[in-house]
């Protein structure tokens, strides 16, 4: 690599930027003040949900068809869990066999009669993972990088389950974004933020739709009443 | 197949227009993706307001560029990003081949980026001793065909079914005999999953840089750029400066606008924010993250008045609504960006003097302004380019002859009324049955389709005609 080729085409961009642009101010508050005018609008130029409660509006927008590939549940208590992922398992005539991402909320879990482990590579398999949030505008769940959360759990199996806690649902992308800036000032920002809204899908050939594409091709969400 | 060049234009498109299924499967496509998008925007009635957000995030970020390219550098740089400037696309990519030298790479992943084909990445590393494995599906269908893209954001439109039946059959260790769609995508899932684990570098593209953070965004349907970017030890992303938006929120409003408007879905099923390498305790990812921002032409179009052009998301509407696009297909152009937006890109890529016919190729019926997500005026960017392009002197001499000699009559009315007159008596000459097949002067329309056969009378006649028969009419009563 060539620092200094790489320096000369900085400086040459930097310039040419500033030749176009000679009376542009550099004032950092009038930038940051213009950025967030811009910001107001969002409140006006979002498409309304389904509900004006967020859970309700994320439940309503997967049951009408509009995420792809993707069915969900609500439970009352987190402990009908493993219940409810047999239930998957018969659903789609599958072998009782869990990748489950290790968090403490999941790990203390009755898991009798499937067996877990956090073996991803092989295709053909069930991942279970714990969301950070929910957005109800996309029908999203969001997984956030970190040591217990490996993100290809979320795109190698054939089969996904995301256990997304009700309180943590949110009502659109920008308050997700508020989130994140919240995060960032923390200097906690994970290295993968992914929004996951539907199943692996492709239309390449021929505009037919084909879900598991390289990721799941089934999605299932499941909403937990907080403990 | 190999790819066109973009001087050759006229010849391009001849090629095009006789190849007799090209028009139908590139319909099928471009027809589907107008309805959906048109579905899409009658169910958020925000559209328009959410357009005009758009178009102010990047005008107000094109205008403090510089402002913005520092704070990005700073932040990624700060995340533990590695940053490398390239001027040109030849620099861009030597950058990138470099690292992967560096890491002693021999398999190299790559999800799709047309930065990626306009820097001229593919080409380099098919120069090179490594081996690239595209993975976006449409791309992986044109590298096992040696094919260039025919769209920004379905490459392979062009190639159908049975074509990709003959390739996967020929190149898939484990083949499908099926000749079902959705086997055809199993079979390059299983294809692609161990080169997606064993793969030494991960190479992506960027559909918004953020700012405040320092973060690479991509947006994709499949899941590969993830699956591209998570296994290999190092990450490069290779990225316009115009990519550029303030911060994550700045970011929304144009993830609303991108996918209704490419595909006319609501939103891509995946969408994630990339923050340098890996952190201490991660489970997986990079340990090391590169980003090579690049200008090729995008500071030229800044100095030369087209930073309406720096606005495009890469949506790929332009071309889904283009008449022209839709007669000759993306391959015509001879350049990684056909259609509408291409026909302004390439010129500032490459050059107006190889790429002038491109501006041409437009009826100006405006639809392309009318679906654009960030409200880009392309048909005055296309029109202004023709001004130059006439001004340098770039169109053929019969072309200048025939505008000049045109420019000539119409300033001179009686002139222009006998020649048109005997215009009509000419192209009468020519007629069967209501059609021109052959004319002097015309192949270049007759070539491909038939004239119709006009008036018997110039319009200026039956004006005057009807202007008459009013006046007598009127005189009568």
């Amino acid at each position: 690599m060539n620092k200094e080729q790489s320096d000369l085409s900085r400086g040459k961009i930097f310039s040419a930027i500033k030749e176009a642009k000679p009376t542009v101010t550099m004032d950092v508050k009038t930038i940051e003040q213009e950025a967030l005018e811009i910001l107001t609008e969002s409140e006006f130029a979002r498409p309304k949900l389904l509900s004006e409660d967020a859970t309700e509006a994320l439940v309503l927008r997967i049951e009408a068809g509009l995420v792809i590939g993707t069915s969900c549940e609500r439970l009352s208590t987190l402990d009908n869990l493993p219940n409810s992922v047999k239930k998957f398992f018969s659903k789609h005539f599958l072998p009782p066999a869990l990748k489950l991402q290790s968090v403490k909320q999941l790990e203390k879990l009755n898991w009798q009669g499937i067996s877990t482990d956090i073996d991803i590579q092989q295709d053909n398999t069930v991942g279970l993972c714990w969301a950070e949030y929910g957005v109800a505008e996309t029908g999203s769940f969001v997984v956030h990088s970190s040591a217990d959360m490996p993100i290809l759990l979320n795109f190698l199996p054939l089969y996904l389950i995301a256990v997304i806690p009700k309180s943590k649902i949110l009502h659109y992308m920008d308050d997700y974004a508020l989130i994140a800036n919240e995060i960032a000032k923390k200097a906690e920002t994970p290295r993968n933020m992914c929004l996951i809204s539907g199943v692996s899908g492709t239309t390449d050939i021929e505009g037919v739709l084909v879900q598991g594409a390289h990721g799941p091709e089934i999605l299932h969400i499941i909403i937990v009443e907080d403990q | 197949m190999q790819a066109n060049r973009p001087e050759d234009f006229s010849k391009n498109v001849s090629k095009a227009l006789a190849q007799p299924d090209l028009k139908k499967i590139i319909r099928r496509t471009t027809d589907k993706a107008e309805t959906k998008r048109a579905e899409a925007v009658a169910n958020f009635p925000e559209f328009e307001k959410a357009r005009a957000q758009g178009q102010k995030v990047k005008d107000h970020t094109i205008k403090y560029m510089d402002h913005y390219l520092a704070e990005f550098e700073k932040n990624a740089l700060a995340q533990g990003t590695i940053v490398h400037w390239a001027s040109t696309g030849e620099e861009a990519s030597k950058i990138v081949l470099d690292i992967c030298r560096q890491h002693k790479a021999k398999k190299v992943t790559r999800s799709k980026s047309m930065l990626g084909e306009e820097i001229g990445l593919t080409h380099a590393f098919d120069n090179s001793e490594m081996e690239r494995i595209e993975t976006d599906l449409a791309e992986h269908i044109i590298q096992l065909a040696g094919d260039p893209p025919s769209h920004i954001v379905w490459p392979a439109m062009h190639r159908s079914r049975e074509d990709v039946v003959k390739l996967f059959r020929e190149f898939h260790k484990d083949p499908t005999y099926s000749e079902e769609i959705t086997d055809l995508v199993r079979s390059a899932r299983r294809d692609l999953r161990n080169k997606f684990l064993t793969s030494d570098i991960g190479i992506s593209g960027s559909n918004f840089l953020l700012a405040d953070s320092g973060s690479s965004c991509t947006v994709t349907n499949e899941g590969n750029a993830e699956l591209t970017i998570t296994p290999p030890k190092v990450h490069i992303v290779t990225a316009g400066i115009e990519k550029l938006v303030p911060s994550m929120a700045h970011a929304v409003p144009l993830l609303r606008l991108l996918t209704r408007s490419a595909t006319g879905a609501e939103i891509t099923q995946y969408i994630t924010f990339h923050n340098g390498p890996k952190r201490p305790n991660d489970a997986d990812g990079p340990e090391e993250c590169h980003i090579v921002l690049v200008d090729n032409g995008r500071t030229k179009m800044l100095a030369e008045g087209m930073e309406e052009m720096l606005r495009c998301i890469r949506c790929g509407a332009c071309m889904n609504h283009c008449v022209v696009y839709k007669h000759i297909g993306g391959h015509a152009y001879g350049s990684v960006y056909p259609g509408p937006m291409g026909s302004v890109l390439t010129p500032h890529l490459n050059s107006l003097e190889v790429a002038n016919k491109q501006t041409h190729a437009c009826t100006l019926n405006g639809r392309c302004e009318d679906v654009c997500p960030v409200n880009i005026p392309l048909p005055k960017l296309l029109r202004s380019l023709r001004a130059q392009s006439w001004q340098k002197k770039y169109e053929p001499l019969t072309n200048r002859f025939v505008v000049q000699s045109f420019a000539m009559m119409a300033k001179r009315p009686r002139l222009f009324q006998l020649l048109s007159s005997c215009g009509v008596i000419f192209m009468k000459v020519f007629s069967r049955k209501g059609w021109i097949k052959y004319m002097p002067l015309t192949s270049g329309w007759t070539r491909n389709r038939d004239l119709i056969e006009p008036e018997s009378t110039t319009f200026m006649q039956q004006y005057k005609k009807i202007k008459k028969a009013e006046t007598t009419k009127s005189g009568g009563a």
